[in-house]
Parts: C-alpha cells; structure tokens; sequence
C-alpha cells in the first residue's frame, strides 16, 4: 500500500467518522444556497413573480387623473390592490406590510401636472427595499411625463397616436448573457457563493486533524516512520481537495436539480461549463493551502476554529459572499478585491453570468493559485520552524 | 550495536546546549533505561534517535553505520513509541494499524499476517474492530505499542509506556517487552518509575542537564547508591535522587 494512498484513506476516514465537520462542509452551504437564493430571488428577477403592492387614493377626479390611475395599475410590476380605506387607515396598512407603497393623487392634479408641480404623493412602508422603491419611483414619474406631454401636444396632429404607444415598444431589451435569452438570477449568484464560502470552510476539519496530529505526537510518530513534510503536507492537500470538489459537484446539483424542482430557477452553467473546473481547481487549492496555514498558526483546536472562523467570514462578507459586490460603495469593492473569495466569486461569475470562456477566468485563477502558493510556502517555512523548536 | 559519541546539541546556536558530551555504547539485544529528571534531556536524546532531530556526522552509529546519512537510518529499522496516544481515536484499531503499516510500505500482501502479529504482541486481537477511543487506558497503552512493533524493529524507543495504566495492564506490557528483548530487540526505555525500570532493564542511565551522570548494570549502579532512609537499602531511587538532587523540578 502506498504512502499516499494510506495518507489519503486515513484522512477521508477521519472526516467520515466526523459528523460536525460534514454538517459544516456539506449541509451548511447547501442550506444557505437554498435560503439565500429564494429569499433573494426577487432582488435578481425582475421577472413576473415580482409584484409591487400599493395602494392609490384619487383625492381629484378627471379624465387625466383616471388616465393615470389607470395606466399607473397596468404598469409592471406594480399592483395595485383595491382598497375602500381612507389615507390614515392605508397608512397603518402600509405600516404593517400590507403593500410597499401608498399613492395620493392630490386634489387639483391636473393643474399641478400641468404646471410641472407635485401632483402625486407616494408613501413607502417602511420594510421596502431601496430597489423596490426606486422601481415605483421611476414608473409613477414616467408616467406622470407622459401624461404631460401627452396634454401637451394633444391639439398637434399626427402626433398623438406615436405618444399612446407603450415605452416597451419604443425600447428593445437584450442581455449579453447568452443567445438563449436566459438571466442570470439568483441561483447564479447563490450557489458559487456559498460554495467558496463552504471550501474555505475545509480550514475547521483540516487544522482540526493536524492540531490533534501535533498534540497527541502522531505527527512526530509519524515523522519517526520517515514521513517528510511534503508528504504529510500532500496527505492532506489531496483528500481535502477531493472534498472540495465533491462540494462543488453537490452544490452544483443542488442548483441545477434541487432549485428548480422547489420552484426557484435554473442553475445555467453558461456556454462554457470547462472554466468552472479550472476555477473550482485554483479555488479548492488555495482553500486547502489556506487551511494548512491556519493549523500551523495556531497551537490549539479553540484557537483554529477562531481563526479560521472570523477570516473566513470576513472574506465573505468582503468578497461578495454575502452581499453581493454590486451593492457595495466603490470603495468596499475595491477592499473586497482583495478577498480570495471574491477572485473564485469573479472566477466563476465569468462563467455563470459573463458566459465567457476559460481565458477569462484566468486573471482570476492565477490570483488564486499565486494565494495558494504563498500559503503553502508559508505553511512549509512554519512546519520546518515547529518541527526545529520542537523536535 | 547503537554507538553514541560526544553528543551535543542545543536547538539554536545561540541557546544553551540541551545535551552535552554524551557517550554510550548500548549493546544489541539489551533492554536499556535511560532515567533523569523532566528538562533532563531525555526526549532530546530519543528524538535524535528516532531521526526527527538530524545528528550531526560521527556522533551516532547504530550497526557502525552513521546514522547522520538518511540510507543507514532507513536501513536501521528502529520504531519510536511516544508518551502520548499517538494515534487516530475516531478509527478502529484495525484502520489504525493499517494506517500505520502503510506509511512504512509494509506490502500488501504482509498486511494481514503484520496486523495479526501486532495486535497478537500486544494482546489487541479481540478488539481489532473497536474504536480506538473506546478502548481503556490499558489498552490505549497497548496499540501505542502494537503500532510500534508493526515494521518488526530491531530498536525500539518506549518513553514513558506504563503512564496511567492498571497494574495487569502495566505488567502485560513489562511481559511483552521483555519478551522483544529475547527475540532479539534492542529497547530503549524511559520512564519515571524506578521499579520498573529496576525489574525490566539490564543496562541503565541516569542523566540530567544533558549529561550522562552514571551508566551500567543495575548491580553497578546499586554498589553506590546511598541507602534509602525509609526502607533502609541502596535503591536505584536513592542514587537517581541523590545524584539528581532532590529539589523539584517543573
């Protein structure tokens, strides 16, 4: 039996036989990915499933006003709910989440309209997202120009019949994700997100093994029997790299199969599905180096699962993990830039949302293979010091 | 057969030296007790031997050849068994002694026969298929030890074997050691207990502050050893304390 070989064994036996470590590698990120991607599913969609609740008070009546009352109902994605109550009562509605947004078509709209003044009042309830509010913003405002040039030059003839077009007639969409007409959505953001989240993760079961390695002289019974620091640096490398890219194979299903059959969306692997590979590779290795620095930073199992917990969520939460990167003020991004977790998350959105090729992930790739390689020089330069300290 | 000559060696140049001049011929086949104090450099001088520590060139032989070169050290066939349970308590004793035999090439084929002999040294053969961290300390003692004997050594290092065991456990693994030393193994044996080593060994040292204070025969150690107060006789407690002196140590 080779060297390897029993390394290997021994270590994928001791992950099995460790059920916090498979909670942590396995059914942690799989329950984030299905959380997070159907609570965000409505931010990424702007897509038929999303509706835009208010409510509309006509506090004027007239042809122009029911115009847009009427216009303003039939705009997506906004849905308007019939009511019988009062202002006051649909403000308490809309302070206990009933719908996003109140409309108040004030009295003399059509004056106030005509003389470019605030005809229309909206009313946020206080849980609507930024988004969401800016959407209802936008639409009420278009509307309320259209109705005023349509005032405008409704005497001009020949001229009023291109104004009743609809502005999604004048406009025409398209994504430069892939001929199929497919988005990107929150699947796409979700699953490689919380996958790196869950490779870098490996750092807890790994540092765990070596620290119980070093404190019960396995590693020097081990070191007795001729065993190197490459070869017990690769005995962990390899099994850990296998786990990783068993995660990557399960969140991917989970993505693919699992989402959609719960009613979220498809995961799409883009026209290139090889470039995840080549990422998922560079990504597993500087997990694994990363890991393997943590263990020999620290001295105690308390101190690694410290360590590795707080940096792994402080690259997350940098590197677009958690929030994605194009939320974030310029100058956050530019800080998460350099998280490792945000060059596998670019890696991978090449892929997923850019459908680009394996070139373009490889700025993305070398950063991550560049981090491992000064990982696991560090870890080597720490082995040979303990060992030397130690004996 | 294990030559050590004018060893020293301190952990950094600028540190103070944790071994100092050491000299000893240990013959082959002897059951050795290497005894001193903690801080001694007891553990030092089996980490140079067991290879985790490099020697300096001309300063150990074993069989006459340099330990110092990484071919003789191979060839030397010589198994450390540390303090501590140094092994994997989430696997079974079996997956433990797989394990062990792999990362020292025993082929497959010898596998089986080299698990069986182990274990059987060891009296471990009923409980191959238990988790090692559901074993008692007894037997916890004795896979430490059955790993040890998987590459069949010619030098075995034990430091410290009987801590914390039960008195048949103890006297099992005293029996079975004994046993490697008539079929031909050289022992090297560290440990606290002065009884033991008084009942086990044929040779003895006493060390401290990294140096070799008395070595021999337990008859020649015991001829100047002061008498024991209490029991009113020359033990070799009474010369490891006298020599060592009595104050404690951490």
């Amino acid at each position: 039996m080779g060297v390897m070989k029993a390394l290997i064994r021994k270590e994928l036996l001791l992950l099995l036989r460790d059920p916090h470590g498979l909670l942590l590698l396995f059914v942690m990120p799989a329950v984030f990915v299905l959380i997070m991607t159907f609570a965000l599913q409505n931010q990424y969609a702007m897509s038929s499933d999303v509706h835009l609740d208010f409510y509309l008070l006509s506090e004027h009546d007239s042809g122009l006003s029911r115009a847009f009352a009427r216009d303003l109902a039939n705009t997506s994605p906004l849905n308007r709910v019939p009511t019988e109550a009062g202002w006051e009562e649909m403000q308490a509605l809309a302070q206990a989440d009933e719908v996003k947004f109140l409309v108040r078509i004030k009295p003399g709209f059509d004056d106030l309209l005509i003389q470019r003044q605030p005809a229309v009042e909206i009313l946020f309830a206080p849980g609507t997202s930024p988004v969401f509010a800016s959407v209802a913003e936008g639409r009420v405002m278009e509307l309320l120009n259209r109705l005023y040039l349509r005032y405008r030059l409704a005497s001009m003839p020949g001229v009023q019949s291109s104004l009743e077009a609809q502005g999604e007639d004048l406009l025409e969409t398209r994504s430069l994700y892939d001929d199929s007409g497919a988005m990107p959505s929150s699947v796409q953001q979700n699953v490689p997100a919380w996958l790196l989240f869950a490779m870098f993760f490996i750092a807890v079961p790994l540092s765990t093994t070596l620290i119980n390695e070093r404190q019960q002289g396995t590693l020097l019974r081990l070191r007795s029997m001729g065993i190197g620091p490459v070869k017990l640096l690769a005995g962990k490398v390899v099994p850990y790299f296998v786990v990783n890219l068993v995660q990557v194979v399960v969140l991917f299903l989970i993505g693919l199969y699992l989402i959609p059959l719960l009613g979220g969306d498809k995961l799409t692997l883009g026209a290139h599905p090889e470039g995840l590979i080549l990422v998922s590779v560079a990504a597993s290795l500087a997990a694994v180096s990363y890991a393997l620095l943590v263990a020999q930073i620290t001295s105690t199992i308390e101190q690694a699962t410290i360590v590795s917990g707080v940096f792994n969520i402080i690259m997350a939460a940098l590197g677009g993990v958690m929030v994605p990167s194009f939320l974030m003020p310029e100058t956050m991004q530019q800080i998460g830039s350099f998280s490792p977790m945000a060059w596998g998350l670019n890696g991978f959105f090449d892929i997923l949302l850019r459908n680009g090729t394996v070139t373009d992930t490889l700025p993305e790739v070398g950063a991550l293979l560049g981090f491992a390689a000064l990982m696991l020089c560090l870890t080597v330069w720490r082995y040979r010091r303990r060992a030397a300290e130690h004996g | 057969m294990i030559s050590i000559r004018q060893l020293e060696f301190s952990y950094s140049p600028a540190a103070r030296p944790v071994l100092k001049g050491i000299d000893l011929e240990i013959p082959e086949n002897a059951l050795f007790g290497l005894l001193g104090p903690n801080g001694a450099g007891k553990t030092t001088l089996l980490s140079i031997l067991a290879g985790l520590i490099p020697c300096p060139a001309g300063c150990l032989f074993v069989d006459g050849r340099d330990m110092s070169e990484a071919d003789n050290r191979s060839a030397a066939r010589l198994s450390l068994v540390p303090q501590e349970y140094a092994f994997y308590l989430p696997l079974t004793v079996r997956e433990n002694l797989t394990f062990f035999a792999g990362v020292q090439g025993v082929p497959k084929a010898e596998l089986g026969a080299r698990i069986h002999e182990a274990a059987g040294q060891t009296g471990l053969e009923g409980r191959l298929d238990s988790r090692a961290g559901k074993l008692s300390g007894g037997l916890k003692r004795r896979l430490n030890l059955a790993i040890g004997l998987l590459n069949r050594p010619r030098l075995l290092l034990l430091d410290e074997p009987t801590v914390g065991i039960d008195p048949h456990s103890r006297h099992f693994i005293l029996e079975t050691i004994r046993q490697l030393g008539r079929n031909g193994t050289t022992v090297i044996y560290t440990s606290h207990y002065m009884e033991e080593v008084e009942e086990l060994c044929d040779q003895i040292a006493i060390m401290d502050h990294g140096q070799i204070l008395r070595k021999g025969t337990l008859t020649e150690l015991l001829a100047e050893a002061p008498q024991n107060t209490r029991r009113r006789e020359s033990t070799l407690e009474s010369l490891f304390l006298d020599l060592t002196t009595r104050g404690l140590r951490d």
